[in-house]
């Protein structure tokens, strides 16, 4: 094993070991497998409402659930990724850092001969890996359940549509994950580390698509992103500031047409670029962290 | 002529306008037990912190088995263990998965057998498998030795090492602190504050006050020198009086 591997297996042990990302972890997890018979349910109920009204006469169209995919059961793991998953990426990457802070082992490893960009991008690195695996898995199971509740296997197509969301899952809850490292390193207490990164979440996820769009807060919470605001005026002029850095609704975007939703139109290109560059820019801060840093006391 | 394992010339640290140091030039020979006293504040964690290369000095210069800490960081990094006050590993890991982690770190080549070797070489065994959250003050100090030595340094430091212990664990630190001297060869460098602990442990000492170093002297030559003092309380009680005079 190679030091960078030994810095990748400690991330790896101490994350899954510790209690706050253990409960994030089974949250997530267990509305993943809950999110397709959510959707089963959410289906039921109208097509409940469908049948009285085919009953009663009020309607002669076909029920328009019938020629959903399969894929339409993916669609609120979406959002839990959005509010779950990144606060999930947010707490082990500020736990990883901080852990280090609090247990006075940043001497000890800088007073060894060890480039401190290595170790934190290993430890990034850790964290990523263990990102992948919760994804990995989570994919698994939200495959297996959409089979399930479909009531047969997804095909080759639908379930690489699936993995392709989680792959992209992983490119969002990245910067999450550095962001969270930056923010144990650098707040003077416990708190605003972890305080400061769900800030700047809420930001990014909900208050930069208010100021682009005008959307109602509420419509933020559905799986497809936010329509761009409409004519011109004050709405108009700040959507093209704030749209790329609005990071929930790039990634909505991407996955709905992932999922080969009805209501996305568009092309992945630009909001994958968005957050590729997010993520490129908060690990490369993460690498350039200085020695002087990893050493400061805490005030909680 | 025996060789020096660490000297400071001139060296200084200022935290503001706070002199954490003032010129401080140092030498400790090869081999010895160094044991490093002053009252809280006198500038002892500093310059540990120095040596160790975690800190820069805001002047002067300083060097480890040759070794310049300013030029040959990484080189000194390799010469040194360090123990520091109050450290407390990583609780959720084993006391081997965290001994891995810092044996892999120093690049020790075969680290299983090497924490094998060590935490025999301490008699710090059955306790492997352990979650170190579970570990007493004085378990975690000598897991804190066994880490600062898996890379075989030269030059030991030590903070306070002694600090929150019970007698049992005061005393079978002391015999470990020997043992590394006189067996393993290892110079130690060693801050505290028991005077006690000094006597039976260290053979020569230097004393601290306000960031200035105002005696240094084999522990034999003090004792001798102070006939008049019945302890090294008593001596370094009489020193630091005779500086505030």
């Amino acid at each position: 094993m190679t030091r960078w591997s030994a810095v990748i297996v400690q991330e790896l042990l101490c994350t899954v070991r510790e209690r706050l990302p253990q409960l994030l972890l089974a949250v997530f997890v267990g509305m993943i497998a809950a999110s397709a018979f959510i959707g089963s349910s959410a289906r039921s109920s109208v097509t409940g409402v469908y049948q009285e009204a085919l009953r009663q006469g009020l309607t002669t169209v076909a029920n328009p659930f019938d020629s959903l995919s399969p894929l339409y059961y993916a669609r609120n793991t979406v959002i839990y990724i959005v509010l779950i998953g990144a606060l999930l990426a947010i707490v082990i990457g500020v736990r990883s850092t901080l852990r280090d802070r609090q247990a006075r082992t940043a001497d000890l490893i800088l007073s060894r001969d060890v480039n401190l960009s290595f170790y934190l991008g290993s430890k990034l690195a850790g964290l990523a890996l263990f990102v992948l695996l919760v994804l990995a898995v989570s994919a698994m199971i939200n495959i297996g359940c959409i089979s399930i509740v479909a009531g047969h296997v997804l095909s080759v197509g639908d379930s690489a549509r699936i993995a392709a969301l989680y792959a992209l899952a992983g490119l969002f809850m990245l910067p999450f994950v550095a962001l969270g490292m930056i923010t144990g390193i650098r707040s003077s207490s416990a708190t605003s580390a972890l305080l400061t990164p769900i800030v700047i979440w809420s930001v990014v996820i909900f208050i930069l698509p208010l100021l682009g769009t005008a959307a109602h807060p509420v419509s933020l919470l559905n799986p497809v992103s936010a329509p761009p605001a409409s004519g011109n005026g004050f709405f108009a002029a700040t959507s093209s500031l704030v749209d790329p850095l609005s990071l929930g609704e790039q990634f909505k975007h991407v996955a709905a047409l992932m999922l080969a939703d009805p209501q996305a139109t568009g092309t992945m290109a630009g909001s994958i670029m968005a957050l590729a560059v997010f993520a490129v820019a908060v690990c490369t801060a993460v690498a350039m962290t200085g020695r002087k840093r990893m050493r400061r006391m805490l005030h909680d | 002529m025996t060789a020096t394992a660490i000297s400071t010339t001139a060296l200084t640290k200022r935290y503001g306008a706070t002199q954490a140091l003032n010129e401080l030039s140092l030498s400790v020979p090869a081999g010895e037990i160094f044991g490093l006293l002053g009252h809280n504040g006198a500038g002892k964690t500093t310059i540990v912190t120095i040596l160790t290369t975690l800190m820069e000095p805001s002047s002067g210069t300083a060097a480890i088995s040759g070794h310049d800490i300013a030029t040959a960081a990484n080189q000194v990094r390799r010469t040194i263990g360090y123990l520091p006050e109050n450290v407390q590993f990583y609780d959720n890991l084993t006391l081997v998965e965290n001994l891995l982690f810092f044996a892999h770190l120093s690049g020790v080549h075969a680290p299983t057998g090497r924490i094998r070797e060590v935490l025999g070489f301490l008699d710090f065994t059955g306790h492997d498998n352990q979650r170190m959250g579970t570990f007493s003050k004085g378990m975690r100090q000598r897991a804190g030795i066994a880490q600062a030595i898996l890379h075989q340094p030269s030059v030991l430091f030590l903070d306070e090492p002694t600090s929150g212990l019970d007698p049992q664990g005061v005393a079978k630190l002391r015999e470990i602190i020997i043992s590394l001297n006189t067996q393993l060869g290892m110079t130690i460098f060693m801050n505290t504050h028991l005077l006690a602990e000094v006597t039976k442990t260290c053979t020569s000492i230097g004393i601290l006050s306000a960031g200035t170093l105002i005696y240094q002297a084999s522990m034999a030559a003090t004792l001798e020198s102070f006939p008049g003092q019945e302890s090294l309380e008593d001596i370094y009680l009489h020193i630091e009086a005779g500086q505030r005079s």
